[in-house]
């Protein structure tokens, strides 16, 4: 999942995104965040995700987005 | 009957209370469903017709979702090698139910809400173009609440299709969710799982929710008394005859309308949670100490909350992640910047959210015009973040440091009473002309050489204002600061915190806009 952390730092690498465990919740992903970094996944992992994913049970931190991951890979 | 009014707070809530208390803790649920009812019905009359069909054909929608849901897992459980072929098939099954339950739900605000508004138009239309057509127009009254619960309605069936909620097998619960005399009239617009199952509880009265309602219920009056009420005079006084003013009283006006309505619709959510909270139910919150927001974005991260998380959840994510915006970011990527392919995802993504938001909040060009008004300059904001960003780079300067970060504030008060100029003109072409006539003979001499004193408030009225105003961006500035005393007045030792009860009763009592002189003001956001 290096991957996955490339795409993170490239969105922002101001946020300690290893540790934060409220990214939704504390609003420290916005919205357009979000959307770019849905975009990406999706992209980086041939996956498709669709609105109902998007909440933050699957994009609360690091963790939660790499289940998420592969759970849509199947 | 106003959440505000002396009916309400004196008779119906007190006699509502006591029953719930008096009945069985299952059989509580009916007490605040049929309270619910007495609430609209003594409002709306007839048209709590409405309300029921709204929740039949919630319940109907989420149940048949729910069933057909059901029926998938058991067909590929029976035929594992199908699944993906069995998931389409259901899949969109599933979506045409919910696209019929949101239809039904949407054809009748539309009817009520939009109707004369569409085909006066319409009408405007054909007379330009030279076309013998007339649609005809009726006198149509808005039932109570209808924009609220329907947005509850359609959020609780997506829910359902998105399996986020559980499905309510029990007609009573859909209707309670949707019918919470609290927040029928001007929300917060809550999830199914954020109230349902505290509403189905009954949990019963104590005195720690007594006491934390009844505090709540009076910092809410005290915003509505004391400071909203007596701007409306002063506002209405220049909204109403705008072409005898100009300069500074417009602006002042505009200034004046934004902290009515903050102090207004803010103190009716207070009213509304505190009312909630005496039958040990939690609402979500619907304001974050707004008037912090650094930019427009961040205002509406802090105002009227569970709008904006309704039309992120159920409107901006389902665009953001359609077929359209997809194809744009697939193919932009491929030929364009960055930059540019960002720039067009901003506007596919804004421009419906805002557009829905503008029309949510009634059908005039006016709330067109204040959803397009956020639009372009949310737009604006995320489009130039990248210029923003070098900027501040290049000339070192600290995104949190004090001058900076107040003068973004300033900036987001001017953005937002410009807005609210607009919102509470009687017309589209009235706060154009508004706007203008701000721009004309503007002398600030004019804020203390006694003009304001013709507008039907003394210098008491503006007194009271401008302390209770103090008080309240006080109590925000430690809430959002976090500072000693954010925890609310009730963890305070006891001496603060009787001295703060009895000097908010004294202040509502004694200071509140009633008698004679003030009139019972209307809560805004019910015609909405």
């Amino acid at each position: 999942m290096e991957r996955l952390m490339c795409i993170l730092n490239e969105l922002d690498d101001t946020i300690p995104w290893e540790t934060e465990e409220k990214l939704i919740d504390d609003r420290i992903l916005d919205s357009f965040k979000v959307i770019m970094l849905i975009s990406e996944m999706e992209n980086e992992f041939d996956i498709e995700i669709s609105a109902e994913e998007i909440r933050p049970e699957n994009l609360n931190s690091v963790r939660k987005m790499r289940t998420m991951i592969q759970r849509l890979q199947g | 009957m106003g959440y505000h009014t002396s009916v309400y707070l004196l008779l119906f809530l007190p006699a509502v209370l006591v029953i719930y208390q008096l009945v069985p803790q299952k059989k509580r649920w009916i007490v605040l469903l049929l309270s619910g009812y007495a609430f609209v019905w003594m409002i709306s009359r007839k048209l709590i017709i409405y309300l029921w069909a709204a929740t039949l054909v919630t319940y109907y929608t989420a149940v048949r979702l729910a069933w057909t849901k059901q029926i998938r897992a058991a067909a590929v459980r029976e035929n594992p090698d199908e699944k993906q072929e069995l998931c389409a098939q259901f899949g969109r099954k599933e979506k045409r139910i919910l696209f019929f339950g949101i239809g039904l739900l949407l054809a009748g605000l539309g009817y009520v809400k939009y109707f004369n508004f569409f085909a006066a138009n319409m009408n405007l239309f054909f007379e330009t173009a030279g076309i013998d057509l007339q649609m005809g127009t009726g006198s149509l009254i808005l039932p109570i609440g209808i924009s609220f619960y329907t947005l509850q309605a359609i959020g609780y069936m997506t829910d359902v299709y998105w399996n986020k909620a559980e499905v309510s097998q029990h007609l009573g619960k859909t209707a309670l969710f949707l019918g919470f005399f609290p927040q029928i009239m001007e929300g917060p617009i809550s999830s199914y799982s954020q109230t349902a199952d505290q509403l189905w509880t009954g949990q019963p009265v104590n005195v720690n929710d007594l006491s934390r309602g009844t505090v709540r219920i009076l910092w809410g009056l005290f915003k509505k008394l004391v400071i909203a009420d007596r701007l409306y005079i002063f506002v209405r006084a220049v909204f109403d005859h705008y072409e005898e003013y100009h300069g500074v009283l417009v602006a002042a006006a505009a200034v004046a309308y934004t902290i009515q309505l903050y102090m207004e619709f803010s103190g009716c959510m207070d009213i509304v949670a505190g009312s909630a909270i005496l039958f040990g139910v939690s609402l979500p919150e619907n304001f974050r100490q707004p008037f912090f927001a650094v930019n427009a974005a961040d205002f509406w991260r802090r105002w009227h909350i569970t709008l904006g998380t309704w039309f992120r959840t159920y409107v901006f994510y389902p665009v953001s992640v359609s077929g359209p915006v997809k194809k744009w970011i697939r193919i932009s990527r491929k030929h364009l910047s960055v930059n540019t392919s960002r720039l067009g995802v901003l506007l596919l993504t804004l421009f419906p959210v805002w557009l829905c938001n503008g029309l949510w909040h009634g059908a005039k060009w006016k709330y067109i015009f204040y959803g397009m008004y956020y639009f372009v300059i949310l737009f604006l904001e995320g489009a130039l973040e990248p210029v923003y960003e070098r900027v501040l780079k290049k000339h070192s300067i600290l995104r949190k440091a004090f001058p900076f970060q107040f003068l973004r504030i300033l900036k987001t008060w001017c953005i937002i009473c410009t807005g609210e100029l607009f919102f509470r003109a009687d017309g589209f072409r009235i706060g154009v002309c508004m706007f203008r006539s701000m721009f004309r003979e503007f002398s600030v001499h004019e804020l203390w050489d006694g003009t304001l004193l013709n507008f039907g408030l003394d210098k008491a009225d503006y007194l009271a204002v401008f302390v209770g105003c103090l008080v309240v961006a006080a109590v925000e500035f430690i809430k959002e600061k976090k500072l000693p005393g954010s925890e609310g007045i009730r963890k305070q030792k006891l001496p603060v915190r009787w001295a703060a009860y009895y000097a908010l009763i004294l202040a509502v009592v004694i200071f509140g806009a009633y008698g004679t002189g003030y009139q019972q003001v209307d809560l805004i956001y019910a015609g909405f």
